[in-house]
């Protein structure tokens, strides 16, 4: 008898582990509904999440991306409602905006935007952050180890160098080395005039033979391992790399970096937006902040995070990218399909 | 009374067709038929200014593959899956001769060596080659210690080792058929022919050869179809230097965002694949033989 009414209780606990839905965390969860985040994949802290669980009693749903497009391409995909928070980057921005699918933000309960550095706000994809508030950001910078190469490079024009040739690792992304292209010709990275297009594409082509390897999701192993002695990849993962290897230096571009910022956001027809207004405050908090640049390293906006973090973080410039390397930059914009069209061809024929 | 007749019908001839064939039927045409179609109309629509698929019928899509840039790829892709299928032969075919001729326990072990690590994920298998092909991998350490070399040779991200890594992925389905084809070989015709006088040479191309040329193709589609489609292989073993039609078909529904434009490379791949299978029967293979 006692056997059967274990068993009669477990399995109703299964249930209902069942029904709430697995991966429930610490923290009075659920108490005060729930909260479906879709952010980035290694860009949000679990502590942070768990944190805030604690403090609010609502239960968040994590989920995530790999790229703008895997995002922009869910949303098209999910029934409406499905998301209560996002993270899009700088032109996804603009590009949900301009097709009206962001919920504008209640500035009001957004008690902890004062911790963000007015460096970081007010951007063209978004005037006045009616719609979003900044998250972490970085810059598409240079990799350089200095036991290979004896080269001074300081510009992405550098990395044209013929003396460089099959040893670089570049990001497997149209947008950042097509930008990086264009800068290095003193041009917008979102040049849309075909005949200036054409003679990007010739620059680029000559860029090939230097080309070892092409990757996004992990390039600082190809930097650790030596297979590739320069790199054109994300500052964090420089940063990281450079823990791994010393001889492994830091290079912000001097003709003007590929820059992203990372934003909240709240879709269209959000289920829990309450809980989502809540949720992005905690998130500019300096406790938050300091939780997730502690895990990723990326450029942080939120200056009392920067406090909390210390000297040795701050003067840590792969990790605490200046902000003249920020100014000086450039975002990627929401091009018109035609131009898409043309950068689209111009990398098919780069890695043919 | 007729009503009677046809329940009984029903029951005695629709019933169990329906039951037997039905579940087939439903499987094929959701999971097959469904999307082949899905695909094939997506290939001849239009995007908007968003990026959002729009019903508006066109052939750009299609206008745009006939471009130089995407026919070299194509034949990049291509000549990757021909060596790639050529190696697998030469590698494949004595392997499956030994296997198939080989008596007793060890023609287990043999048989295991070619499943067991065919079991394993392949994204798994391919990034364990990259890590021993590496600058600092296994490969070049031993190299380095035993002095043969000085500096790490560089045998990363070169279409070498992408079909290098296709060969490995792939040889199972070289072996299978290739095993099964040699197994089934009648050993008295081996006998006939020493016999009659004929030199081990030409036993094997005249006699060994031709009865067991049915397992060669169809190992050798079964190398060369999924080749073209590998994109992971040559995105992790070939630095993203060596793009097969995977990787196009894959870069138009992620990054490139023009699905319209990777609806239409699927469909010129499986046009390519049924080509493939329709030479295949026409130089008398049995589509049995494909597992199909």
């Amino acid at each position: 008898m006692k056997k059967k009414i274990i068993s009669v209780v477990s399995a109703g606990a299964l249930l209902c582990s069942m029904l709430t839905g697995c991966g429930s965390s610490a923290g009075g969860s659920g108490d005060n509904g729930e909260l479906n985040v879709f952010v980035w994949t290694e860009y949000v802290s679990e502590s942070a999440i768990e944190a805030f669980e604690k403090e609010s009693g609502i239960k968040v749903n994590m989920s995530t991306y790999s790229s703008n497009e895997d995002l922009l391409a869910k949303l098209k995909s999910e029934s409406k409602g499905a998301y209560d928070v996002i993270l899009p980057s700088d032109y996804a921005v603009e590009y949900l905006i301009a097709q009206g699918n962001l919920e504008e933000l209640d500035k009001d309960r957004l008690t902890n935007l004062v911790n963000i550095d007015e460096t970081y706000l007010n951007e063209a994809y978004d005037p006045g952050n009616v719609y979003t508030v900044p998250y972490e950001g970085g810059v598409a910078c240079i990799a350089v180890n200095t036991s290979k190469v004896d080269k001074e490079i300081t510009s992405y024009a550098d990395l044209f160098d013929p003396s460089l040739e099959g040893q670089i690792v570049v990001l497997d992304d149209y947008r950042a080395v097509i930008g990086m292209t264009e800068r290095s010709m003193g041009l917008s990275m979102n040049e849309t005039d075909p005949a200036t297009l054409a003679e990007v594409e010739e620059k680029l082509l000559s860029l090939k033979n230097n080309i070892k390897l092409y990757d996004s999701d992990s390039p600082k192993s190809a930097l650790i391992s030596g297979d590739c002695s320069v790199g054109m990849v994300w500052s964090a993962e420089v940063a990281l790399s450079m823990e791994e290897n010393p001889d492994i230096k830091i290079v912000y571009p001097s003709d003007g970096a590929y820059v992203f910022l990372d934003n909240w956001a709240i879709p269209k027809g959000a289920k829990n937006y309450d809980n989502a207004m809540e949720f992005i405050n905690f998130m500019l908090s300096a406790e938050a902040a300091q939780m997730n640049i502690s895990d990723f390293p990326y450029l942080c906006p939120n200056t009392a995070a920067l406090e909390l973090m210390g000297e040795e973080y701050v003067n840590n410039e792969a990790k605490n990218v200046p902000a003249e390397v920020i100014e000086s930059g450039e975002f990627v914009s929401y091009l018109d399909t035609d131009t898409l069209a043309i950068y689209d061809d111009m990398w098919t024929k780069l890695k043919q | 009374m007729a009503g009677k007749r046809s329940k009984h019908e029903f029951r005695a001839n629709t019933l169990p067709a329906l039951l037997t064939v039905g579940p087939v039927t439903l499987v094929m045409v959701l999971l097959i038929a469904v999307p082949l179609i899905y695909v094939a109309v997506m290939s001849f629509c239009s995007i908007d200014e968003f990026y959002n698929v729009t019903f508006d019928f066109t052939l750009e899509n299609y206008v745009r593959l006939a471009n130089t840039d995407y026919l070299k790829i194509y034949a990049q892709s291509l000549i990757i899956a021909f060596l790639t299928t050529i190696i697998c032969i030469l590698i494949g075919y004595p392997f499956s001769y030994i296997i198939a001729r080989t008596k007793s326990r060890k023609k287990r072990i043999l048989y295991m060596l070619v499943i067991i690590p065919f079991w394993t994920n392949s994204l798994i298998r391919i990034y364990g080659w990259r890590t021993f092909l590496g600058s600092s991998g296994l490969l070049n350490a031993l190299l380095i210690k035993l002095k043969i070399v000085s500096e790490p040779i560089e045998f990363l991200y070169k279409q070498g080792t992408t079909i290098l890594g296709m060969v490995y992925c792939l040889i199972p389905f070289m072996i299978l058929p290739l095993y099964t084809a040699i197994e089934k070989l009648d050993g008295s015709l081996l006998e006939a022919s020493s016999d009659l006088g004929a030199k081990p040479v030409n036993t094997f191309i005249e006699v060994i050869l031709p009865l067991t040329s049915g397992g060669i193709f169809s190992g050798s589609l079964m190398v060369f179809i999924p080749c073209l489609g590998y994109f992971f292989v040559s995105d992790i073993l070939g630095g993203g230097n060596s793009d097969v039609i995977g990787n196009l078909i894959e870069r138009q529904f992620q990054s490139g965002n023009n699905w319209p434009l990777g609806a239409a490379l699927s469909i010129i791949l499986i046009i390519v694949t049924l080509i493939l299978v329709k030479i295949y029967q026409k130089l008398g293979g049995d589509m049995d033989s494909l597992g199909v």
